[in-house]
């Protein structure tokens, strides 16, 4: 943010703002297995894990009421580039936005450290037990991990399964 | 003036509204807006006639618990006030349930949708962590003046000590895990080992809520699960379109046979019990290979308590949070000494996620060792987890004092969203 106020005229995109911090954390790490883990997580809050393309496309109730443009214009930023009308309706598209950007908006960090918030009442890393691990494949306690992925699996058998189906395709 | 309240518990998963004073509501519908394969319209939940969700596609108004497309919930709620409760918004108040810490520009949008949609004479928001507590009060011959709320729900669990009807903001603790994310698990992971049902939210909502339950001993039944005919293994069979349009267990007394093992049973003792009627599996078994082909159905065995588990581990999940029973602790921990040993002795689960079976009984077996040895711990599962807040709603709305806690639109339009607020906290 220091850039920020040194260099007024530089063009800064106003998008990295915008992003949760928890998927900044994820882009910012070039582990694509922690990427892939924090990708689950939120595919797990998911409403249409298959649909998610068409629907997006084919919204036909969708409609916009003046109020909701106004809520997006503030997502506008003055110096950005000039948009196409397509550009503009896509963004409008997107108006009812996430949680994660509400709570981002909100600056809840900036909030005196005494009072509770969202961001304060998460229950916080577990004390005691460490993570178990459940083979992808069967689903009973998984002893080995995949040399090229990371995926816990149980058995030379699941080992197989796992090799022909699922390795490096990071999806669950 | 009398005039009617209506109570809504605006949930994540399930609209509760009615009006105060009755003992139940009088319409439950899921809060999103379907579109079903065949169609190209989005169409409003109807309890009276079913249709066919294969393969639907959904919108929610509520993301994460907090409302954050309020157009939809519009739509939604219009549909509601007009053709399920017949009442007129400009005629009567609002009491709603809003969870915890809710974003100020969430809340000025509910206020907006409330007082400038609807035109409600007057509103109040109520926490259903305090709801639940006074219905579970009004319950009980002795009046407890507090408890511990743990409210599993759709989108998130709250372990929430109420003081006096208050809950108490502080000490709150949230996991991030609800009936949703488990919905999400239990898809992924029948998509992997048998039919792709990535598509089929409802369906599979539907196998959870048959089919899931908490074990007691996840190691042992793990082990147990192993076994070919383990007691464990069940067949849901899908929906085929014509002859059902629902899904349903192919066998529900082998649904129920988990409930045999019981707690302290080692592992040779169940296998014992398994000897029993090991002829009977064997049999069984090669009745299903061979209706096998013709009709389309899979089979759950560990994935049928490694979900409800993730509650109690969220670790489990790759999620850095702490499960069920630390988050209760900690939640009573963040509140004042004297008060703990009251709030281990009234603790009161609520919520559609706590409907798993034992999950009370699982719970208590894991937070009695983290608890001191001289409180007492007690675990009250409400009768109907998923009507208790609503019900607490009704109660209030009834009650005399009803009438000076609301704001009205005459105060709204006077002092704005943000004063308005002050009194509800």
């Amino acid at each position: 943010m220091d850039d920020d106020v040194s260099n007024p005229m530089r063009r800064m995109s106003s998008r990295t703002r915008k992003v949760a911090s928890k998927m900044t954390a994820a882009l910012q790490s070039s582990d694509n297995r922690t990427q892939a883990a924090l990708a689950r997580l939120e595919a797990l809050e998911n409403d249409n894990a298959g649909l998610e393309m068409v629907e997006a496309n084919d919204d036909d109730e969708a409609s916009l009421d003046d109020d909701d443009q106004v809520y997006i214009q503030k997502k506008h930023s003055k110096g950005t580039k000039r948009k196409t009308r397509q550009a503009k309706a896509l963004e409008a598209r997107k108006a009812p936005r996430t949680f994660l950007e509400l709570v981002h908006e909100a600056n809840l960090d900036s909030l005196p450290p005494h009072v509770p918030s969202y961001l304060k009442a998460a229950v916080g890393p577990p004390s005691s037990t460490s993570r178990r691990h459940f083979c992808t494949v069967c689903g009973s306690a998984a002893n080995y991990t995949c040399v090229r992925c990371g995926v816990r699996f149980c058995s030379s058998r699941c080992q197989n399964i796992h090799n022909d189906t699922r390795c490096l395709k990071f999806v669950a | 003036m009398h005039q009617n309240v209506v109570v809504l518990d605006n949930g994540g998963g399930l609209i509760k509204a009615g009006l105060g004073g009755e003992r139940d509501p009088s319409a439950i519908i899921p809060n999103c807006v379907y579109r079903p394969l065949a169609s190209k319209k989005w169409v409003h939940p109807s309890p009276n006639e079913p249709m066919d969700l294969t393969s639907a596609a959904v919108r929610r108004p509520i993301d994460r618990g907090y409302l954050i497309n309020p157009d939809l919930q519009r739509e939604i709620w219009a549909n509601l006030f007009s053709s399920l409760l017949r009442v007129n918004p400009a005629q009567s108040s609002l009491l709603l349930t809003e969870p915890l810490f809710t974003l100020p520009s969430i809340q000025r949008a509910t206020d907006e949708l409330v007082f400038e949609d609807f035109n409600f004479s007057s509103f109040y928001v109520a926490h259903s962590p305090s709801l639940a507590h006074l219905y579970e009060a009004s319950q009980r011959t002795f009046k407890a003046q507090c408890s511990l709320v743990v409210d599993c729900g759709f989108s998130f669990t709250h372990a929430v000590p109420v003081f006096q009807n208050f809950p108490i903001n502080y000490a709150a603790k949230r996991i991030d895990l609800g009936g949703k994310a488990l919905t999400n698990y239990l898809k992924e992971l029948v998509s992997y080992r048998s039919v792709n049902v990535m598509d089929e939210t409802f369906l599979i909502d539907d196998v959870k809520e048959k089919l899931c339950f908490v074990s007691l001993d996840v190691a042992r039944d793990l082990q147990i699960a192993k076994k070919q005919g383990n007691a464990f293994r069940c067949t849901y069979v899908l929906p085929d379109g014509v002859t059902h349009t629902k899904g349903f267990v192919k066998n529900p007394e082998e649904a129920q046979r988990y409930l045999a093992l019981g707690d302290g049973d080692t592992l040779e003792e169940v296998q014992q019990k398994m000897d029993v009627d090991q002829m009977e599996v064997t049999n069984k078994l090669e009745d299903r290979k061979k209706i096998d082909l013709t009709k389309n159905e899979f089979d759950l065995t560990n994935e049928r308590f490694l979900v409800p588990e993730m509650i109690f581990h969220p670790a489990d999940l790759g999620m850095n949070q702490a499960g069920l029973a630390e988050c209760i602790v900690r939640a009573v921990s963040s509140c004042h000494p004297h008060l703990q040993p009251v709030l281990y002795e009234n603790i009161i689960l609520t919520g559609g996620s706590t409907l798993f079976p034992r999950l009370s009984d699982r719970l208590e077996k894991e937070l009695r060792p983290l608890v001191p040895d001289d409180y007492q711990v007690n675990i009250t599962p409400q009768q109907d987890p998923i009507l208790g807040v609503w019900r607490g709603g009704s109660l209030l709305a009834s009650s005399p004092d009803f009438e000076a806690m609301r704001v009205t639109k005459a105060e709204y339009e006077e002092l704005g969203s943000a004063r308005c607020r002050r009194r509800f906290c």
